[in-house]
């Protein structure tokens, strides 16, 4: 079944132009200028239960502007939302309860108090059964070791400490669908390992729904099975990250280091650059495979080393981006 | 070779000074609706201060030698003071204290407090245009004409209200130095902003108090605030007395002047010291 | 019957935490206790010279003064404890703060005043009570069951419809998306038409804050009933304050409808 179903989604904004300098704001105090921007233009997808999804795409694609109609905090222009068979823009109560979601750069937990205060709170606002309460805690601090600050003020804790607060809080009702907006931003390696731990975690025992929003490539190499790319409102890219890469990415770098300045051609190959002994080979993935190549060149020749170039998953996704529908 | 270098450098602080006034001018006016909002909500304070004069005047000519419509153009006047007299660098001063960015506002070239004061002048251009202009016209229109009580009051009253800003500023910016060592201005910013204005006559003239508090008041620096420039306008003091004011006015601009300087050194060296 | 269960096992949490995060910074709490009340008593001080000096303003002489001035300090204090998040709706319309109670199975207007009690604003209730008291003492109020039933249910009232306007006056934001300085020239306008009376004021300004915006029910008619000892009971002023509330709370839905989060 299909944790949710979006089907032809439009937003419009319309804004005010504000002038430049003092003559614009004088300008635009007397006669301001409204321009309507369509940040969603038609998209349309579905995601599947217990399915980890990641939005990508460059600043002000609209990706966030999506998540946020997903969750029931903007109202679509046009279009339907199904979570659950629920339109969040028309039961918007009883939507949220199925859903948990964290952003990364605001936190809903209480600043002035000890983290667990604003655990109890979750208890009260969801209707937390003591015993689910206390299971839930339970299972996320094996993952997150959350018991060593939960005593310490908010206000205290690192940002890696305060996410994963946040992660918590967002879960302790058992939502069936969890949003996060670039969850790991701003955060160290030791910070991204844990975040990413919990999630993949709480995707295998709950099989909860995951969707996020990210910047970082490491999230989604580590969490994702699809990966949906907007820019200018419309998702141009939707697929398993491997497939992407081979439909982008066709062609792989062979670099092979003679002994000599002896080297050989190869039929499925391209020679793209050579450095005295030191030779690049460019091969297609469906034509040949880089140990097949390898094999092949070292039969005919002697070598002294190989080394296989995959196009950088970063280099993937602008190209992607660059990309146009 | 020096003097140039110097010339030099005076002239870029001047810019940087112009700079930063007219980005405070633009800022002010990216808010549309506040500016509105603005000038409506403050004409009906001072609607409410003329209305309460109109109605306790009722069956009086004069009290305490002030007739009704001195106090209604006592009332607009000071509403259009009210205008230029509100300070923005005690908050200035708090959000860097919070934010920790005063060290680093203090590496600049250019004196903190220098600043502060360019930034006020450009908010208070900018707020004099959008606010007090529709506050005197307003007034003009609906209570009476504030007109002076004559052209040599009118003059005295622009000298002695210069003297006022710069008394108010001067004390708002010291005041403004608690939030270096306050955890929380705002409730003393509170207290300073409605107390400020009623001891220095800003709603009620002091001449209605009873004797000792106006011994008191007149000891103080605040009545040269609004007090004795609307006095002034309303033509209550006679020349000489006047320029004796005015003196007693300079002589406080002096001592503030001298104490925010003292103060300011001392607190910011201590900030140095402490390493913001 | 069960939702309302829920919303006061809630609220009773949210009260629990905002006392916590009080005595975090008690320094804060007292500031506010001393501040508050000398704004107002000097204030209120300071007119008594003014009203000496005449004998009496509009008929109401310096103890009726206090006893209205009371009464609007204190439902004024209260409204402060539980609306004031009304002048910051435009702040939380621009920085997207409505996006985690939109996240939460909770009325989005229920959230926006009881996430965050402002215990602060009980400190007003100290210069509200101390004069309202100065007022009963020179006007020989009557303390019998009656009255301080009527001035319970005044209070309550004057309480809803303050909060009613603040929140129509706030839920502009939504669609001036600006954060509206309402905090200085709210206060002042509310204190300028509660703390004296009315009847100082034009004709149709009394019309005008009778019964377009219902400000006189909150404390000039609600006080000549108490002092004349006829009228409704307060129960005028209970009504207009939940149909204030009310008509407040379509209204915000109305606003809300246009919500654009932040920074999209």
């Amino acid at each position: 079944m299909d944790a949710i179903t979006v089907k032809h989604l439009t937003k419009e904004y319309r804004l005010t132009k504000k002038g430049t300098g003092l003559t614009g704001a004088v300008r635009s105090l007397i006669r301001p200028q409204k321009v309507t921007l369509r940040a969603v233009d038609d998209i349309s997808f579905s995601i599947p239960e217990g399915e980890i999804t990641a939005f990508i795409g460059p600043n002000g694609a609209g990706k966030s502007t999506t998540v946020k109609m997903m969750c029931g905090i903007l109202k679509p222009t046009g279009g339907e939302i199904l979570i659950h068979g629920k339109n969040p823009a028309k039961e918007r109560t009883q939507v949220v309860q199925s859903l948990g979601v964290v952003f990364g750069q605001r936190t809903q937990l209480a600043w002035d108090l000890r983290l667990g205060e604003s655990f109890e709170l979750m208890k009260h606002i969801y209707q937390i059964d003591r015993g689910m309460y206390e299971e839930n805690l339970k299972i996320m601090d094996e993952i997150l070791d959350i018991s060593q600050f939960i005593d310490t003020p908010v206000r205290q804790l690192s940002l890696g400490q305060r996410m994963r607060g946040d992660l918590v809080a967002a879960m302790l009702h058992s939502p069936k669908v969890l949003f996060l907006d670039e969850p790991t931003i701003g955060l160290d390696v030791e910070g991204k390992y844990a975040i990413r731990k919990f999630i993949k975690e709480i995707n295998r025992q709950k099989g909860t729904t995951v969707i996020l929003t990210t910047h970082d490539l490491g999230d989604i190499e580590q969490l994702c099975k699809r990966l949906i790319i907007i820019n200018k409102g419309k998702i141009v890219e939707d697929g398993a990250l491997d497939e992407l890469i081979d439909r982008i990415a066709p062609c792989k770098n062979l670099v092979v280091e003679y002994y000599d300045e002896n080297y050989v051609q190869h039929d499925k190959a391209q020679i793209i650059g050579r450095n005295k002994n030191i030779v690049t080979y460019q091969f297609r993935k469906s034509k040949i495979t880089g140990a097949g190549l390898i094999c092949d060149i070292s039969d005919r020749a002697k070598i002294k080393d190989a080394t296989i170039q995959e196009t950088k998953i970063d280099d993937i996704i602008r190209i992607a981006y660059g990309r146009e529908c | 070779m020096n003097g140039i270098g110097t010339a030099a450098k005076r002239a870029g602080l001047k810019t940087a000074y112009g700079f930063i006034y007219k980005l405070r001018i633009e800022k002010a006016l990216a808010y549309r609706y506040d500016v509105f909002s603005g000038i409506i909500m403050q004409c009906i304070v001072m609607f409410a201060n003329a209305f309460f004069w109109r109605a306790i005047y009722s069956g009086y000519e004069t009290v305490r030698g002030a007739a009704v419509s001195d106090m209604l153009t006592y009332t607009i006047i000071s509403s259009v003071m009210a205008v230029f007299l509100a300070t923005g660098v005690e908050q200035r001063v708090m959000k860097s204290v919070e934010q920790g960015t005063v060290a680093t506002d203090l590496l600049k070239p250019i004196p903190l407090f220098a600043i502060y004061f360019f930034e006020e002048l450009g908010t208070i251009t900018a707020s004099a245009l959008l606010c007090g202009l529709p506050i005197l016209v307003v007034g003009s229109i609906f209570i009476v004409v504030p007109l002076p009580a004559d052209a040599m009051h009118a003059l005295l009253f622009a000298c002695s209200f210069l003297l006022s800003f710069l008394i108010n500023w001067l004390f708002a910016a010291l005041f403004s130095l608690l939030a270096f060592v306050t955890i929380n201005m705002s409730p003393l910013l509170q207290i300073k902003k409605h107390v400020l204005r009623l001891l220095s006559g800003g709603i009620i003239p002091i001449w209605f108090f009873p004797q000792w508090a106006q011994n008191l008041l007149r000891a103080l620096p605040f009545v040269y605030i609004y007090q004795l420039p609307l006095e002034l306008y309303i033509g209550r003091l006679s020349v000489p007395d006047a320029l004796r004011q005015m003196g007693l006015q300079l002589f406080w601009v002096l001592i503030l002047l001298i104490v925010f300087f003292y103060v300011q050194k001392r607190t910011m060296e201590k900030i140095l010291v402490q390493g913001g | 019957m069960d939702r309302i269960r829920y919303y006061v096992d809630v609220t009773a949490f949210q009260m629990k935490l905002a006392v916590m995060t009080m005595l975090e910074y008690p320094a804060n709490f007292i500031g506010w206790l001393l501040s508050n009340p000398i704004q107002f008593l000097v204030g209120f001080g300071t007119l008594k010279f003014v009203v000496q000096e005449f004998g009496s303003i509009n008929g109401w002489d310096y103890g009726q003064l206090a006893f209205l001035y009371g009464l609007a300090v204190m439902s004024h204090a209260l409204s402060m404890l539980f609306f004031v998040q009304g002048w910051f709706m435009g702040y939380y319309v621009i920085e997207g703060e409505f996006d985690r109670f939109l996240l939460r199975p909770l009325s989005v207007l229920y959230q926006f005043f009881f996430t965050q009690f402002n215990i602060n604003g009980l400190t007003d209730l100290i210069p509200g009570m101390i004069v309202f008291a100065y007022g009963c003492k020179a006007v020989d109020f009557s303390w019998n069951i009656r009255n301080v039933v009527s001035l319970l249910v005044i209070l309550a009232g004057a309480t809803l419809i303050r909060g009613g306007i603040y929140i129509m006056m706030g839920t502009l934001s939504f669609w001036t998306k600006s954060t509206n300085d309402f905090a200085g020239f709210t206060q002042e306008f509310f204190d300028k038409t509660t703390m004296y009376p009315l009847s100082m004021y034009p004709r149709a300004m009394q019309l005008l804050l009778t019964y377009l915006i219902p400000i006189g029910f909150i404390s000039f008619y609600p006080a000549g009933e108490l002092l004349s000892g006829m009228g409704s009971g307060g129960l005028l002023t209970m009504g207009i304050g939940v149909g204030m509330i009310l008509l407040a709370g379509l209204f915000f839905k109305r606003g809300l409808r246009g919500y654009e989060s932040a920074g999209h």
